[in-house]
């Protein structure tokens, strides 16, 4: 069996490199610098695009410092790479030469989380949340699905600053339909309204958690579900205004939770002096190597469908 | 400039930096001194385009100094080139001062931020690859010290600007043989750095870095080179010029104290 056959969802990785190569057709001062990553929708570009397109090697230290001194330069570079080493591998450079200067770049990171799942703990990236939101002026953005991909890098083309773009390794199942963009705006989606209780996700775990509600509401309980695709900044306003609607507050992600997206929503809720029961749920520390899909990684790790439901009933009892 | 108008430049650019360091009691003067003579070639022996009072020329020569702990041996001759005024050469390191340890990109005449090192030839190969995308003709010079080659992204950056044939990039190593804590080939050595960098396919020179009769002839045949990135390694002595610090890694950040003050003003001239 394919893996790829005509009903896979479209991989975010593509949508996004056709969206730049649409953008670098016209604007020969963009550039995409790969360490060694792939793609099929990357094989066109480096046909159509050769003086745009650069192989920094397996070498992701350079390939920063190389960005900063093109993006000095008037250029703007989006830097491509697995999550792991374009994140912690490279992690001094992003801070030293990226952040510190503020430069308009674009770190586009793939397989977040556990998406190389039987690739195991060199591939995984549990921090990559909290390592890249503690840097000085960055923008995180976690698609959950093809529409929401398109939105935000049609944005992050449009609107050049220094961010970091966090991409599934396996297509979405769709999440939107044609109705994301307005929330482009607001930094979240406040997907459906629910009742007393609300769940907020991001990126790949969105679907489990909107899978989790459909049986949830077969026990009578009528959740809320908010996708938080931006991580940072976090729109405080808003999203505090939007939880603060609810009861209770059960945040799901596939990260550590040491620093993660729970944590930007809690500390969020401190600064804004809102009390409100709420309930994380993510990895936690002694996670070890285990040969699995990401379905069992997740059954392992605590953030399956069946945690979410569990917690969920938890906050209820209360 | 003739070589005694450089060597009086370079004893010019030694009596400022001291100044500056003396009176905030903050710098490093040993490793802005080994640099002192390679840094007074490019700006005033005729090898960098740069032109006065324009420090956003979009022609001008890149000069990256990557050993950020010794970036401020650039900023008496960018006040002296008139990209700021010189009264900022006094408010060093201080509040509202422009000048800070380290280099800041903000600074007129400072092409990145430095401090951490192993960043440069990469920052540099950056701006040599968008020249020559751009079309234009400048150079990027890159002054690195020969501890910071023990970092591992100097040697990535080694290999693609060697790739790339990045013939507009030029790293000169400060080779005074120093680091903190002593020699660098009794803690950790660097061995053979020419032939290292030859290796990785450089054009490699060596030369005295305190010798304005062999740094100008070689930065002259650098701008022959084609194809490839050039290096000069530059042995230097750490502390050149006042002669208690010569070659003493105990004073990388040490401050003299009133005797010693003397006798450096002394040998400074001042």
């Amino acid at each position: 069996m394919s893996v790829t056959n005509e009903s896979s969802p479209q991989l975010m990785r593509d949508i996004v490199i056709n969206s730049i190569a649409k953008a670098a057709k016209k604007d020969k001062n963009i550039l995409f610098i790969s360490a060694d990553l792939g793609a099929k929708s990357l094989d066109d570009f480096r046909r159509d695009f050769p003086n745009q397109f650069i192989h920094a090697g397996i070498s992701e230290q350079n390939m920063v410092d190389l960005a900063s001194g093109l993006a000095l330069s008037g250029k703007r570079v989006f830097l491509y790479a697995m999550a792991p080493f374009i994140t912690a591998r490279c992690y001094e450079q992003i801070k030293c030469v990226i952040a510190s200067m503020g430069l308009p770049v674009t770190l586009i990171s793939v397989g977040v989380g556990l998406g190389y799942d039987h690739a195991t703990l060199t591939h995984f990236t549990p921090e990559d949340i909290a390592c890249m939101r503690a840097l000085n002026g960055i923008e995180v953005l976690t698609p959950s699905d093809a529409e929401s991909t398109e939105v935000i890098i049609e944005k992050a083309i449009a609107e050049p600053k220094f961010r970091y773009l966090r991409l599934d390794r396996q297509g979405q199942l769709p999440i939107y339909n044609g109705n994301f963009r307005p929330n482009m705006k607001v930094g979240f989606s406040h997907i459906i309204k629910g009742k007393q209780l609300v769940i907020v996700s991001c990126g790949a775990l969105m679907n489990k958690v909107l899978a989790a509600r459909e049986k949830l509401m077969f026990e009578g309980m009528d959740v809320g579900i908010i996708d938080l695709f931006r991580v940072k900044p976090i729109n405080g306003r808003e999203l505090s205004k939007a939880l603060n609607s609810y009861n209770a507050i059960l945040t799901v992600e596939e990260q550590l939770l040491d620093g993660g997206m729970g944590s930007a929503i809690t500390e969020m809720l401190a600064d804004y002096m809102i009390l409100k029961p709420i309930k994380r749920l993510g990895m936690r520390d002694g996670f070890s190597v285990v040969n699995g899909d990401r379905d069992q990684l997740h059954d392992l790790y605590g953030i399956a469908v069946s945690d979410v439901i569990k917690a969920v009933n938890e906050l209820y009892q209360r | 400039m003739n070589i005694n108008d450089l060597e009086n430049k370079a004893l010019w650019l030694r009596q400022e930096l001291f100044e500056m360091v003396i009176k905030q009691k903050k710098g490093h003067i040993p490793s802005c001194y080994s640099c002192v003579e390679v840094m007074v070639a490019l700006y005033y022996g005729g090898i960098v385009n740069i032109k006065h009072g324009y420090p956003q020329d979009p022609d001008r020569d890149r000069v990256i100094v990557s050993k950020g702990h010794a970036a401020m041996v650039q900023y008496p001759i960018l006040a002296d080139f008139n990209f700021f005024p010189k009264s900022e050469l006094l408010k060093f390191t201080q509040s509202g001062g422009l000048l800070g340890m380290y280099a800041d990109y903000r600074i007129p005449g400072i092409e990145g931020i430095s401090g951490s090192l192993g960043h440069g030839i990469g920052m540099g190969a950056g701006f040599a690859i968008a020249a020559r995308h751009d079309g234009k003709k400048y150079q990027s010079y890159i002054i690195l010290g020969d501890g910071e080659c023990y970092e591992g992204s100097i040697w990535e950056g080694a290999m693609f600007a060697a790739h790339h044939k990045l013939d507009n990039l030029v790293a000169i190593v400060d080779r005074n043989a120093l680091c903190i804590l002593g020699e660098t080939e009794e803690l950790l050595s660097l061995g053979d750095l020419e032939n290292k960098w030859r290796s990785f396919g450089w054009e490699t020179f060596t030369v005295d870095g305190h010798s304005f009769n062999e740094l100008l002839p070689a930065f002259e045949k650098i701008k022959q080179v084609v194809g490839k990135p050039s290096v000069i390694i530059a042995n230097t002595i750490k502390g050149k010029g006042i002669s208690f610090m010569e070659g003493k890694s105990e004073w990388h950040n040490r401050m003299p104290n009133l005797e010693q003050m003397a006798q450096a003003r002394s040998e400074l001239g001042l």
